[in-house]
């Protein structure tokens, strides 16, 4: 634990030390991933001048939902996203054999050796679009919903770097990924737009159990608001534990069949 | 002109080489429509309206808007020019015997040609999967102007992207803005929401935005609606396309000079 803290440490002074080459590109990831946000606020500021509510759930509720998907990405692109985007990268050019020989957990130098600080106002922003959302409710919120709402987006957090670690994993098996991730970014789109409460039946199937970024922003803001249940806490940390449990047995399955350049 | 065609032509047949990307394309743009079916769907419960549409005139605006916006491609086209000049490799287009923008334009002319029957099945495929009960215009002179609005959206975004593109002679890298375009195009092109739920006053200032007349105005006229619009919709996606071209020609007078050969 801390020969890991000591590593993570300095992967952090050497990620400053690059980034500072290209400072232009610096905020580039807030610049972009905020734009983003903006687009899907105004996009549903202006169905809800059409419509009262989505479901059960008003403007408030909308803006607390699209916050937090804004935060769970805002920390996945700070912490690991551009680390993990290049895993299938370096299996195809045999550069993941520089990691496997080093005495430190491939996984954890992949995923944490990319830290993006310019992403940290997205952070930031995300907070206001959620405590902009929690004004429009009108409601009172007591300490102990805020602090189920950070627990459940730890929880989410995990899961969304599981899943992100699980579909770039399938590059140790196959030649491209290129599909599969694309199948990743339009399923992350939708989700992003459309809250779990939108789905039924096969769609709910799909986006709340096989690739559940459904459950990912709704389950904190269900929590928050007060429509989380027993059986809903139940459900959404059982996934996690089931996508653990298959995201550490891909990963190291696929590391048996890494074959190093020729893979 | 024969050499335009032959550009076309070899783009068309270079995408039988990426046939899983052809399939992809057309699978994908159940992202656009699973959204517009859930989202719609659950916002229609106990509605006939909102705004102006019906639920199925809503799906089938979605429905002509994915179709005009998957066939648009031409964000490549800015990319392309990005890394050329980045790695020095632009040279390649100013030593052969041919206009660099109108080679862009017919390299995206036979990939639209391309995608056009795949997009068009695609389609309709949603349409019989969701059980949308279609809405398309009877009136031919406005099928008409949406037609031409439609080529010209694509020819003003193939120049739009060019001079983007360009912009690397300057700025050297344009990436993060590009990316940061392609998401508000989302939102001024009406495909992520009709730009008609907007209120009065944005919808009036987006009329005088080349973007209205990308996607947006041609389907809505497909399906039937906003007819009174479509003779002044051309003229003015027409006076876009004039206007981008001349500031093309003096950035690009302009900015060609700093243009070594050797990267960046």
């Amino acid at each position: 634990m801390i020969k890991n803290w000591r590593v993570l440490k300095e992967m952090l002074r050497l990620r400053f030390h690059g980034i500072m080459v290209f400072r232009l590109d610096f905020f580039g990831p807030f610049f972009v991933d905020g734009s983003l946000f903006l687009v899907q606020l105004m996009a549903f500021s202006a169905i809800y001048a059409n419509v009262d509510t989505i479901g059960n759930w008003g403007e408030g509720e909308m803006m607390m939902y699209i916050g937090t998907y804004s935060l769970l990405n805002a920390i996945n692109m700070t912490l690991f996203f551009f680390g993990i985007n290049g895993i299938p990268r370096k299996v195809k050019s045999g550069e993941l054999d520089l990691y496997l020989s080093k005495p430190i957990s491939p996984l954890f130098r992949l995923s944490f050796e990319q830290i993006s600080p310019g992403s940290i106002p997205l952070i930031l922003m995300s907070l206001c679009i959620i405590g902009y959302g929690m004004q429009m409710t009108d409601s009172t919120y007591l300490e102990g919903e805020i602090l189920a709402y950070c627990f459940w987006i730890v929880i989410m957090e995990i899961l969304y770097y599981e899943l992100e670690v699980l579909i770039r994993s399938i590059s140790l098996f196959i030649v491209t990924t290129a599909n599969i991730e694309q199948i990743e970014a339009a399923g992350l789109s939708l989700c992003m737009k459309l809250p779990g409460i939108a789905f039924y039946g096969m769609y709910k199937l799909i986006f709340y159990l096989i690739l559940p970024y459904g459950i990912m922003a709704t389950l904190p803001v269900q929590s928050m608001i007060g429509e989380m249940n027993g059986k809903l806490a139940l459900y959404g940390i059982t996934v996690v534990i089931l996508f653990t449990i298959l995201t550490a047995m891909v990963w190291k399955q696929g590391l048996k069949h890494y074959n190093s350049a020729s893979s | 002109m024969r050499k335009y065609l032959e550009v076309a032509k070899i783009y068309m047949k270079a995408q039988l080489a990426w046939r899983s990307d052809v399939l992809f394309n057309m699978i994908l743009t159940i992202t656009k429509m699973l959204f517009a079916y859930l989202l719609w769907g659950i916002m229609f419960q106990g509605k006939s309206m909102i705004g102006e549409f019906t639920f199925h005139g809503m799906l089938s605006y979605y429905i002509m808007s994915s179709f005009l916006s998957q066939l648009e491609m031409s964000g490549r086209v800015s990319y392309e020019i990005q890394d050329r000049i980045r790695n020095g490799t632009f040279s390649k287009y100013m030593i052969i015997p041919i206009g660099i923008e109108k080679y862009f334009l017919s390299m995206q002319a036979g990939i639209v040609m391309f995608y056009f029957s795949f997009q068009l099945i695609a389609s309709m495929v949603w349409i019989f999967i969701l059980d949308i009960q279609f809405t398309f215009t009877g009136n031919m002179m406005s099928f008409l102007c949406a037609v031409m609005m439609a080529i010209l959206g694509i020819i003003f975004m193939v120049q739009l992207n060019y001079l983007l593109g360009i912009l690397t002679l300057k700025y050297q890298g344009i990436s993060t803005f590009l990316m940061i375009k392609d998401n508000l195009m989302e939102l001024v092109t009406g495909s992520i929401i009709p730009l008609a739920l907007f209120p009065e006053a944005i919808v009036k200032f987006m009329r005088l935005l080349p973007f209205y007349y990308v996607t947006y105005l041609p389907s809505m006229i497909f399906t039937g609606k906003c007819e009174e619009e479509a003779v002044l919709g051309v003229g003015i996606i027409l006076s876009w396309c004039i206007v981008i071209q001349f500031v093309i020609s003096v950035i690009w007078k302009k900015y060609i000079r700093k243009y070594d050969g050797v990267g960046i």
